[in-house]
C-alpha cells in the first residue's frame, strides 16, 4: 500500500496534479464561502500542499522540480502586468505628480519602518534582505530577494502574508482613516499588499482595482530600481 | 482603433511583415499568440539584463518593454494581441505563487527564530505605509481636482488603449 503511495508521489506530474486540485478546490471553498479574505485560495493551497508534503514525505527539492511549469509562468506573467497599468494610463499620467510622490512616500515609510524595526532587533542581515522586497508583487519579489541575494522561499512567504494582510483589513484600515477616494483607496492597497490587495480592491469598484493594479506594478519597479542599491547599505 | 495597423502586430514587431495586408493574429490561436508574445518579450528583457550586466531583472525589463510598446501608436496593437493570455495569468497569478509559497516549509525555522521582528517589521511598514499613502494621495488627487474645476471621477475608467 505505502509502496503503491510512494510510486505515485515521485511521478514527475504528482505535484502538478495535486497543486492544480488543491488550487481549484480552494477556489471552490472561496467561492463557496462568500469569499472570506482568511480562505485566499493561495493561503489554503499553499497549507494543504505543505501538509500533503509533509505526510507524503516528498521533498520540497522534487517538488519545485514537479512544478517547473508554474515557476515558469510566473515570466510572462510579471511582463503581462503592463496591461492593468497601461489600461488605467490616462487617468494616471493626469494626475502624475500625485502619483509620483505617494509612491516614494510609501516607499520611504515602508522600507523605513522595515530597516528601522528590523535593525532595533539586531535581526541577522540574510533575514533583513529578505523582507525588504515584501511589498512588491511575487514574482518580483521571487526575482528581486535573488538578486539581493535573499532567502527567496522566505521573502515570498512575507510577501503572502502581506498580501492577505491587505486583502483582510486594507478596507476596514483605510475607511477608519476617513479614506474615501476610490483611486487613493486602490493606490494604498495595491502598493502595500501588490496582486492579492488588488483582487480585493477589484470586488470594491473598477476604478480601485484599476489604481490598485497601477500601484503594484510602479511599486515593483520603483523597488526593483531601490532595492539593489539600498540592500548593501542596510545589511551590510 | 480595432482595424488599423494590422501589419504591426506580428510577434514583438521584429520579423518584417512582407504581405501588410493580411491581420496575422486573425490566422493563429490567440492564447497561444499572446503567451508567445509574452515570452518573447521576457526572453528579450533577459538576455538586454544578461548582455549589459543591468541590476535590474530581466523580467522587468520585459514589462517596460510591453509598456513602452503599448505607449507608442504604431506598435500599440501588440496589447490586443498579448491580452488572450495575459488576462487569463493575472487572474490566476496567485496559483504560480504556490510553489515558492510552499517553500514556507523550508523557512520554518529561520521564520520563527525570528517571528517577533518579522512580525512586526511587516505588520509595522503595512499599516502605516497603507494609511500614509492612502491619506497623501487622496490630498493631493483632490488637491488637483479642486483645481481643474471637475471632480475627477468621470474620466477614470481609461480608455483601455
Amino acid at each position: 500500500m505505502s509502496g503503491a503511495v510512494q510510486t505515485v508521489v515521485h511521478l514527475p506530474i504528482f505535484g502538478l496534479v495535486l497543486t492544480l486540485a488543491v488550487y481549484l478546490g480552494s477556489l471552490w471553498l472561496h467561492r463557496r464561502t462568500g469569499r472570506p479574505a482568511l480562505l485566499t485560495p493561495v493561503f489554503v493551497t499553499v497549507v494543504v500542499v505543505a501538509a500533503v508534503l509533509e505526510l507524503v514525505a516528498l521533498p520540497y527539492a522534487e517538488y519545485l522540480e514537479q512544478v517547473t511549469v508554474l515557476t515558469l509562468l510566473l515570466g510572462p506573467a510579471t511582463v503581462a502586468l503592463a496591461l492593468p497599468l497601461l489600461a488605467n494610463g490616462r487617468a494616471l499620467a493626469r494626475s502624475a505628480a500625485s502619483v509620483v510622490l505617494a509612491l516614494m512616500v510609501g516607499a520611504v515609510v515602508s522600507l523605513g519602518v522595515t530597516v528601522g524595526v528590523l535593525r532595533a532587533f539586531g535581526t541577522d542581515p540574510e533575514i533583513l534582505r529578505s523582507v525588504l522586497p515584501r511589498s512588491v508583487t511575487s514574482p518580483v519579489a521571487l526575482t528581486l530577494a535573488e538578486s539581493l541575494q535573499a532567502s527567496a522561499p522566505l521573502a515570498v512567504v512575507l510577501t503572502i502574508l502581506s498580501g492577505i494582510l491587505g486583502a483582510v483589513f486594507a478596507p476596514v484600515l483605510l475607511s477608519l482613516a476617513r479614506v474615501q477616494d476610490p483611486r487613493a483607496r486602490g493606490f494604498a492597497i495595491g502598493l502595500t499588499s501588490h496582486g492579492i490587495g488588488t483582487s480585493r480592491a477589484l470586488d470594491e469598484s473598477p476604478v480601485t482595482g484599476g489604481w490598485s493594479s497601477a500601484a503594484m506594478v510602479l511599486n515593483a519597479l520603483a523597488m526593483t530600481l531601490v532595492l539593489p542599491l539600498l540592500a548593501p547599505l542596510v545589511s551590510g | 482603433m480595432s482595424t488599423r495597423e494590422p501589419s504591426d502586430d506580428g510577434p514583438t514587431g521584429d520579423g518584417a511583415t512582407d504581405d501588410g495586408r493580411r491581420p496575422l493574429p486573425a490566422l493563429l490561436p490567440p492564447v497561444l499568440l499572446g503567451l508567445a508574445v509574452l515570452l518573447v518579450l521576457q526572453m528579450i528583457g533577459l538576455a538586454l539584463a544578461a548582455l549589459l550586466h543591468l541590476p535590474i531583472p530581466g523580467v522587468v525589463l520585459g514589462l517596460v518593454l510591453l509598456v513602452i510598446l503599448g505607449l507608442v501608436p504604431r506598435t500599440r496593437g501588440i496589447l490586443r494581441v498579448a491580452e488572450p493570455a495575459g488576462t487569463p495569468l493575472l487572474a490566476h497569478l496567485q496559483l504560480l505563487f504556490v510553489p515558492p509559497g510552499v517553500g514556507v516549509v523550508v523557512e520554518m525555522g529561520a521564520l520563527a527564530r525570528n517571528a517577533l521582528p518579522i512580525a512586526l517589521a511587516v505588520g509595522g511598514s503595512f499599516l502605516l505605509a497603507l494609511l500614509v499613502v492612502g491619506r497623501v494621495l487622496q490630498a493631493l488627487l483632490h488637491r488637483q481636482d479642486r483645481r481643474r474645476g471637475d471632480d475627477g471621477h468621470q474620466r477614470l475608467e481609461g480608455s483601455g488603449a
